[in-house]
This record gives C-alpha cells, structure tokens and sequence, in this order.
C-alpha cells in the first residue's frame, strides 16, 4: 500500500503560525445575536426558537476568510477564541471574569468591551437556562452527594451535549438540499390528525429553517471570497479565492463534486454544529471511509496529485484546532489543554465485515503527522485483518510522542455493542467520540460523557458508614470495625454503591430532561437517523438509539484498596480494622494536607506548614525535629507519625497491586469495575435509552482525588487516582505487557462506553523497525486477550520536566492526557507532575 | 541444590534488545568474573544477599529490633556486619517500605515457567521468547538447562546471554536447547582481560569457537569500556576474532553506563569505576564502522 511521505507545505506551516500567534480570546458575538433572536420568538415552540436562533447567528456573524485558507469556514473571529453559550449556563462566567487570563491553565484573553456586552445579555437568560431547570429538577440527597464529590455531571450540567458524530457521508452526498427534499416528503407523508403530528411538524419546520440558514451560510464565505479575491494582487491567492468561492456556492447546499468540495462540505457541517451548541467531541468518526471515494475518483482521473490531496487534508486538519470553547475553572482541571475531543478515526473493517483499511487511512495519519498538533484526535481501529503497514504506520506517529493514535480493538468493541442492541452491520461501523466512547456514527446520540463517578468515593463512604464531614451521605451499612469478613465489607460496598448509583441516575435523567426541553437543536438531528423520520429532535429521543454513560473512575484504586484490606486485615491479621480506619481518618499521621489542585502557597497558615514540614521528615527529608521546632516554636510529636508512615508502607509494599499482571488483586480491580458497571446498566433515560458505562476520566482522576481521603491502598488523601483502567501511576512495576495483561482482565465488553489504558515508553523502547514490530506485537497482544483500548506517550521524562520549568521554550509539546492529546505547557501543573509521573517503561 | 531449583535475582518482562521479538529474562545468580564495570553486582555472589536501599528507609527502626544476633545498625547511619548476619530475612520480612531487600530467591522451574508463561501471547506475537542473563547463568548449569527444556516444550525461542566462561560438558547440555547464544567478548588480550575481569579469557575463546562449531546464532556482544577496550585496535582485534567465528553475523557494541552504581551502595561494594564517563556517540559510531570493516553487521545497543 502507498504510503505518502510529503512534508508539510509551507503554507501549512502559515497557517499554524496564524492560528498559535494570539492567546484565545471570548467574543461575545454570538451570546448577543443568540439573545436578540430569542427575544424576539417568546411565543414560538422551543424548537423553532433554536432553529430561528441559529438562523439569526448565521446571517449576522463576522465570516472571516484567514490568510492562506484553503478550507474555510470560522466559529470566531479571531483564531481558537471562544463564543459563548449563555442558554446553558452563564453564571459562572460572569464569576470568573477576572480570573480567566490569570488561571493556571487554559488561559482566555477578554476585554471590558465584552464583559460589557456579556453582563447585558445574561440578565435576559436568569432563570431560563438548561443548567438551571436541572438543578429544579434534582432530588435534594442527589445534589449533596454531588457537593460531596461522588460524583460530576458538570460537562452537560453547564454546557451543551455534542458527543456525536453525524452521518456527514448525507451532506456529502446529497448536500442540505437533498435534506430539505427528505423533510418535505416527510411532511407530505404526515398524517394531520395524528396527535403527535403537530409537534413533528415544528421539528420539521425547524431543520427546514437550519438547512436554508447554512446553505445561506455558505454563501456569504463565497461573496467574502470574491471579494478578497477582487482586492488580491497575488494571482496565485486570486485564484484560490476564486476556487473557494465556487466551492462555496456548490456545498453544502448540493452533492460534492470532488474531494475538495467534499472536504469543504464536511467542514461547514462541524463548524456549524459547534455555532448550534458548545457540546465539545464532535467527532467525525470514519472519515477515511466516507471520504474516499471523493479522494480515490479525483486520483484516479488526474485532478488532483497525492501532493495536492495532501496539502488539503493538512489545511483541514489545521483547521480543527481554529475551535475552542471557554469552560470554568473546576473543569479545566478535569478536561485541561483546549481539548475539543474531535475524534477521527481510520481502518477497521467495512460494515460488512471486510477490512476498510485505504490508502486516506495512511493519508489521515500523515496529516497528523505533517501538522503536529492535537486536533483532530485520530484513532486507529484494529482486528486480526488489520495490515502490519498501518501498524507501522500508526507506531511512526505514536513514536513523535503526540499521544496518537489511540487504538481500539474492533474484536471487543463490535460485540460490546451488539450486546446493547446495535445491529451486527452497524456496531462494525462503528467510530469513536471524544475520548474513547464507541457510537455508530448517524444514528445514535450517546450522551457518552454523562458523568465522572468516583469509584474510591463510595470506598470511602462505605469505610465512614455513610457519612462525610458530618452529613448522612450513603447508607448506613455499618461501622467499619464491625466486619468479620472481607466478604461482609464487600458487600456493604456494593450496597452503597446501589444507592448512590441511584443518585447518579437521577443527576443525569434531570439534566437530560433539562436539554429536551430547553435546547432541542434541529440541526444537529437534521443528520442523524431517525430524527426526521420520527419527528423529534435528538433531545427528545429521535436518534435510533440512545444510551447515557457514565464514567467509573478509580478502578486501581478501589481494586488495590480492597486486595490490601482482604489480605492484610482478614486474611494475614497484619492490621486490624481499627488501627486501619484510624490511619485513614489522620491521613496516616500527617492531617488532611491535601495535595489539592487548590493548595499554594499563599494559603499556608503556621498549622499546615507543620503538617507539611512534618511530612517532609517522615519522608525522609534533611530537616531536623530541632530545627522545625526553633522555626515555628510548635512542638511536634513525630513518634506516632512514623508508625502511621510504617503502616501506609505495609498496605503500599505488602499486598499485590493492580498492573503487575496478578490473578489475586486484578480479580479484584475486575469485581470493582463489575460492581460499578452492573449497577448501572440497569437504568434507563428520557429519551427511550439504556445507560451504558465506561471506564475513563478524561483528567478527572486528578481532582477527583483531590476530594477523596486516603485510601486503604496507602495512597494518600488528595493524591490522583489512577487513570482510566491504567494501574495506579507508579505501581505498575513489571512493565508494560504486565500492565497490559492486567488490564485485560477486567471486563472490557460490559464497559461499552469505553475503557481507557495509558502506556507512557520512553523512544527508545521502540526506535528502529524492530521498535514498531515490537510496539504493534504489544498491540496485538493486548488485543489478543481482550483489551479495548490502549494509546501511547512517547516522550522523556527528561522533556517534560524541562517543558515544565521553561514552557515559553515548549509551546509545541503535545502530550496526551487521558483520552485526548493537549499542548502540555497549557495544563495546570497538577496535570503536568501528574502526566510526569506516570510510570515510564524505559530500557 | 536440586536440579529443579535455582537462585534468581529477577525476571524482566517486554525486554526488547536481547534477542528477537519481546521477551521475558531470566537473571541467574552467580558469575566466575568480576568485571569492573558489572551493572548488576547483586549478580555476582551466587547467594542470596541482602539489599539496602537507603532512600526507601523511613528509620522507623524496626530491623533493628528484629535482629537476632544484633548485626544490624541504624544510628548515626545504616550499616550490616556482615560477619554477624545469618540471613535469617527476619529484617526483610518487616521492613515494609522496601529498604532492606533480599536478592535472589530460590526457585523451582515451575515456578520460573508459571512467570514466563504470562506473556506467551506477546512472544508469538513479536517472534520474541525467553533469554537466560546474569550472572552467569551457566553457573547453575543443571537449572538453565532444565529451564530452557521447558521453554522450548512450549516452543518459544530461546537465547542465553553468557560469558562463556564454562565447561565443554556444560555447553554441550544446554546448546541443544538454544536458538541464539548472546556472547560476551571483552578483549582479545589476555592479560588486560585478567586485569579488569579477574580471569583469564582463554576458555572464553576456546568456547566461543567450539559453539560456532556446533551451529547455534552467535550475536557477539562487547561491552565498550574506557580505559579499558574502547580503542579502535581493540575493537579491532574483537572483531577480527569474532569474524573467524562461524555463525557470527552480527556484533553489538554496547557502550559502558552508570545506570548499576547505587546498586554497589546497596551491597555496600566499592565502585571501582567511579568518574568514568560513557562513551560519546561519536565514538560508538568510530568504533561501529570499524567492526563493520570487518564484514559484520553492528548495532549499538542490544
């Protein structure tokens, strides 16, 4: 198979250099046309607001054609800034206005001008967003166990949903026209004395108002680009403009052409998504099998060279970075570096069971290549079928350490799906959203990032009899030094694990019915199946299936916490229950200084320096107890400290961990995920679904920790938990096939919205051909044995720490964070000493 | 000692530069050299030794109080009289936070196989297998041959990484079982060889020569020291060697590194080597072409 080997363009370079010369700003264009227009449709059913609403923001927003553009299309005016979204939630921003340009990561410019603007506009949506009727919703019990951190619905509690891929391969091959002709005969097939028909109708009403609005979308960037070309002297840009434009008079509005057309139809479609709501992980799924035949026909008769085909690809790929979206400070700690999640995956196999593999699979992985830069975040799918070459060529990306592609293993993936009722031909078609979820793209809405739920919470409420600071949290399932047996505390486990489950349940079901009611977006829906055939937008249920998912995080963590207590406290008598609980509840001795996101400096009062001095010297550090007392004048009692740190090394070093490949504690990380995962697949939601559950936490491992005390695995409080279904950072000690046959143990195919396995290899591990043999063979090993999902940081230790200390020098370092890869200078550095301490295979 | 059971130091798993493919090491105890530069002192005593790691010590004090004949000392500094210690393991064995380690252990076949066994998938999916290290494994001749008997039971490939500092007899027993023999040549003179290894390499030889002839892969592999065989002419004069060795295709160069001197604190060793910097890359490659004048393939690195 071809491999193209091209350099990026010059132009290509142009544009980066456009696109990371400016800090990402907030414009306020759209919170403001967004609020004219619904001002002006109070009396219009919900669904034609949203459609009149996005009409309004198309007509009037600033179109911007950047230089070198060949791919056009903006969400802002300036590069990567950020509109806003004030029928989600606003309240917050407002809260942050003056903290956004200072925060620790994930930095927004914005000026008085638009804090102006904002400030106008959000008195119109008091008490008419999304985010709170989902609060209204809510039981009480629920939004406690939420405060006290068992779980997080943040990403649709205050933003849109997205999560989605559409069926682009309708745009493209019958452009918005060929949509507005399947509402209309919709609309002519309806029954009027259908009680429902007059609902429909609206829905219809609206996609028609969205498909017009983006045809007329388009054309505004083809009399731009006439225009720019009129004024340019440069005959080479002239011509590209004029090119631009008549692309834009033909697409999206009408089939594509050529794989130019198809590129810029396909782009118009995500822009415009990401215009209608702020939902991020707008993925387009299997874009080297939907694009192909534009780019196979336009070879094969000589209108474009490989070259050619490349450098658009390129310009595209670029492009997906120009999008962004502001969040609040809590949640750039969980979703930290600008990520947008655009997933693109390529290879697999064909819905009909063949391989897809095609030479815009290696195309695909050479833009990301040629760019460097972490959108779009590609995937490769992997079976039996899947050729060495584009193992290899997938191992050549991972080697330039951007944390990509992720692989994904068709082996586990398609019957997980099936098993949820997705049918055989569609679970093979099957692509990725965001991070790691699996959708058949076009006709599910998956609500895929739901909630993070924290497994090593419920631990901890089972281990306090329900109770946290006070406040009746869980179940009273009893007094941990109660116990007899392991099997006893297990199962109290699993019960407050019901209850809260419960609550998660609820959480989501009010913030989803919240979306149904207050953000239906028809143009979304108008591209996947069966919103017009139904009569109802996604929110409501139009997508031929629906699932919720919620993720489970700290599977290590629990997993190791339960294998320390079955060993050591019932098994071997080494602890007893007391002195266990007592060490949990002092943090082992040293208070409850929490390694916090939160925690500088400035915050230390005389106490806290006490406890950390102290910790200092149960580390093992060169302070001396006189020398601690003659600073601070306090007495400091280290004798029982030291027994607590002795103890905190016995549940560390003398009962198995997860990632070691051993049956006895990998047996009881699988139980721990099982107990999750059972729990809640049995719900449903609003519109008609199953809840499905996955194993990953984006970042939220790091302060999700933050807010759990220590846990019996001797992890301290405040410390992350472990990522995804990785091991706990550091304790994976026989390297990377052990860590990878223990992941493997767990229960993949029950964990339907994805699973997530970090491996970090310093480049040497896998240099030369004999390196990527080795780093496929590791792959298909993995796979062999049922794993789900593995990605790959290739980067020094060394590297990151330098970035760390001189990120003015290391703009350009992408690493990968959980499931998505992000610049590393731009995450907070709770995120950074996190990724830096992730066991590193070396040899 | 059985046939059956046999001293490790350790079992390294995805190791990817001794021998094709990915593969799990087996690290034997015991080794008749004393090369200067060893990484992997705790190898060289045949048994088992106890470790002191002093950055895991907490100083809660507890080996101390086990100790039944008062051997060990942690006030102003840790310290083992050696002389007094039995090995008993009862410091070990209470030591939670991994400061006092035993190295070595002895184990059955069985049990070595049960640990080779995990990763079956990864060495057929690699074209990898299982390598025997050090040590020397043929110093515990009867085990490794037992143990590469039962590898290649479960047809994995095999390879051995020797001094060939053994018997005839020895080699005869365990060649049968091997697919590829890693084999150490340090300097083709003899006095030098002595001076730094501590023994003589004539056998060395002799035996190199003698595995050629009976047809199993040789990969030569020189560790390339300062001061001690980092000159062209000694590179040269290994090369020139290994060239008249049949089925020598390939020699490794593998530069001299630091990465095993804490573990001489942990035994309490001298480092004998102390100051001595790697080799550059520049010179590598020097001495990389020259072993390729030679008609030899050569990479740097396993």
């Amino acid at each position: 198979m071809p491999t193209v080997t091209v350099e990026p363009s010059l132009r290509i370079q142009n544009l980066i250099d456009v696109l990371y010369e400016v800090t990402p700003e907030i414009e306020a264009e759209r919170a403001v046309l967004i609020t004219e227009s619904y001002k002006e449709t109070e009396a219009y059913p919900m669904v034609i607001r949203r459609a009149k609403a996005l009409e309004n923001i198309l007509t009037k927003m600033t179109i911007v054609i950047r230089d070198h553009e060949l791919i056009v299309g903006n969400l802002t005016t300036k590069p990567r800034a950020s509109q806003v979204f004030p029928e989600f939630s606003n309240k917050w921003l407002v809260e942050e206005f003056e903290t956004l340009e200072k925060r620790k990561g994930d930095v927004f410019l914005i000026s008085e001008d638009t804090k102006a603007k904002l400030r106008e506009v959000f008195k119109y949506w008091e008490g008419k967003t999304t985010n709170e009727l989902a609060t209204q919703l809510m039981f009480p019990e629920t939004r406690e166990a939420m405060d006290a951190g068992v779980f997080t619905v943040g990403n649709y509690y205050f933003n849109g949903v997205g999560h989605i891929g559409v069926d682009y391969e309708k745009v493209l091959t019958k452009g918005f026209n060929g949509i507005i002709a399947e509402v209309e005969a919709a609309k002519a097939r309806a029954d009027k004395a259908d009680p429902d028909y007059i609902k429909k109708d609206h829905f219809l009403n609206a996609v028609l108002i969205t498909a017009n609005a983006v045809i007329a979308y388009a054309q505004r960037f083809a009399e731009e680009a006439r225009k720019l070309a009129g004024r340019t002297k440069d005959v080479k840009r002239k011509n590209e403009l004029y090119q631009i434009a008549d692309n834009c008079e033909n697409v999206p509005a009408n089939p594509s052409k050529n794989f130019y057309e198809a590129l810029q139809s396909f782009w118009f479609v995500q822009a415009v998504i990401q215009i209608e709501s702020n939902g991020h992980s707008i993925s387009p799924l299997r874009f080297d099998q939907y694009m192909y035949p534009y780019y196979k026909n336009d070879l094969a008769n000589g209108t474009l060279t490989a070259e050619e085909a490349q450098e658009l690809l390129d310009a595209l790929w670029v492009k997906f970075n120009d999008v962004n979206k502001v969040r609040d400070e809590g949640s750039t700690k969980a979703f930290g570096g600008y990520p947008m999640f655009q997933n693109l995956i390529v290879g697999g196999q064909t819905a009909d069971g063949r391989d897809a593999v095609n030479p815009l699979s290696f195309a695909c992985l050479q833009a990301t290549a040629n760019t460097k830069l972490p959108q779009p975040s590609i995937s490769i799918r992997y079976w039996n079928k899947t050729p060495d070459e584009l193992m290899f060529k997938a191992g050549e990306v991972t080697r330039l350490g951007l944390g990509m592609p992720a692989y994904y293993n068709d082996e586990v993936i398609i019957p997980s799906l099936v098993s949820r009722g997705v049918s055989l031909s569609d679970a093979r078609d099957y692509g990725i959203i965001g991070c790691v979820e699996p959708q058949k793209g076009g006709k599910t809405e998956g609500w895929h990032d739901a909630a993070f739920f924290n497994m090593a919470k419920v631990l901890e409420i089972t281990i306090n009899n329900g109770l946290m600071d006070g406040k009746q949290i869980g179940l009273k399932t009893g007094e941990f030094t109660s116990y007899t047996t392991f099997e006893e505390f297990l199962a109290a486990y699993q019960q407050q694990m019901e209850y809260l489950v419960r609550l998660l349940i609820n959480a989501d079901n009010s913030v989803d019915l919240a979306h149904g009611e207050r953000a239906p977006l028809p143009f979304l829906s108008s591209m996947v199946d069966d919103c017009i055939g139904k009569g109802k937008s996604l929110q409501e249920g139009g997508a031929l299936y629906n699932f919720t998912g919620p993720q489970g995080v700290g599977v290590a963590n629990v997993g190791d916490s339960l294998m320390a207590i079955k060993q050591l406290v019932f098994d071997e008598k080494k602890v007893s229950l007391a002195e266990l609980k007592h060490a949990l509840d002092t943090n082992f001795g040293q208070g409850q200084v929490q390694t916090s996101p939160n925690f500088s400096l400035d915050q230390l009062t005389q106490e806290t320096l006490v406890e950390v001095i102290k910790k200092l010297i149960v580390e093992g550090n060169n302070i001396s107890l006189d020398m601690l007392k003659n600073a601070t004048n306090v007495k400091v009692d280290l004798g029982s400290n030291k027994d607590q740190e002795y103890l905190r090394q016995l549940l560390e070093n003398r009962a198995p961990k997860f990632g070691n490949d051993i049956d006895e504690v990998d047996t009881l990380a699988r139980e721990a995920a099982l107990i999750y995962c059972r729990e809640v697949e049995k719900y449903r939601n609003p519109r008609g679904g199953s809840f499905q559950p996955g194993l990953y936490p984006v970042s939220a491992n790091v302060p999700m920790g933050a807010q759990t005390g220590a846990t019996p695995d001797g992890r301290k409080a405040g410390e992350p938990l472990a990522d995804g279904v990785s091991p706990v950072s550091g304790r994976d000690k026989t390297g990377p096939t052990a860590a990878a046959n223990s992941i493997a143990k767990l229960d993949h195919h029950i964990a339907s919205n994805g699973t997530l396995f970090n491996q970090k290899f310093h480049p040497s591990a896998i240099s030369g051909q004999t390196g990527l043999e080795n780093l496929s063979a590791l792959v298909r090993g993995y796979f062999d044995q049922k794993g789900m999902h593995v990605q790959f940081n290739v980067v020094s230790r060394e590297t990151l720490i330098k970035a760390q200390k001189n990120p003015e020098k290391y703009k350009n370092l992408v690493v990968r964070v959980a499931g998505y890869s992000a610049h590393f200078t731009s995450l907070d550095k709770t995120i950074q000493d996190d990724i830096i301490n992730r066991t590193e295979q070396a040899f | 000692m059985e046939t059956n059971k046999g001293i490790v130091f350790d079992i390294q798993r995805f190791s990817v530069h001794d021998g094709p493919g990915i593969r799990s090491i087996v690290f034997l105890k015991g080794c008749p050299l004393r090369c200067r530069w060893c990484s992997n002192p705790e190898s060289q005593n045949k048994e088992p030794q106890i470790m002191f790691i002093e950055r895991n010590c907490i100083g809660c004090g507890r080996c101390t109080e086990v100790c039944p004949t008062g051997a060990l000392q942690i006030v102003p500094s840790f310290k083992i009289d050696y002389n007094q210690c039995t090995k008993c393991g009862k410091c070990v064995d209470v030591c939670y936070s991994e400061a006092l380690n035993f190295s070595g252990n002895t184990r059955s076949v069985e049990e070595v196989m049960g640990e080779l066994k995990k990763d079956h998938i990864h060495y057929k999916r690699s074209g990898g297998g299982i390598t025997l290290s050090g040590g020397e494994p043929l110093s515990q001749p009867e085990y490794a041959e037992e143990l590469l008997k039962a590898c290649k039971a479960k047809g994995w490939h095999t390879a051995i990484e020797t001094t060939a500092y053994t018997s005839g007899t020895v080699l005869e027993k365990v060649l049968p079982w091997l697919d590829l023999v890693l084999l150490d040549i340090k300097h083709t003179d003899d006095q030098k060889h002595q001076e730094f290894v501590g023994r003589s390499n004539e056998k060395i030889l002799e035996n190199a020569r003698y595995i050629g002839q009976f047809g199993v892969p040789i990969i030569i592999r020189v560790p390339v020291i300062p001061t001690f065989n980092d000159g062209e002419n000694e590179i040269k004069s290994i090369a020139s060697f290994a060239s008249s060795i049949k089925g020598v295709k390939e020699v490794h160069l593998l530069p001299y590194h630091r990465l095993g001197e804490n573990k001489y604190g942990y035994l309490n060793y001298d480092y004998r080597m102390k100051g001595i910097q790697p080799p550059t890359n520049e010179k590598m490659q020097g001495l990389k072409k020259v072993v390729e004048e030679k008609g030899l393939l050569c990479k740097i690195g396993g």
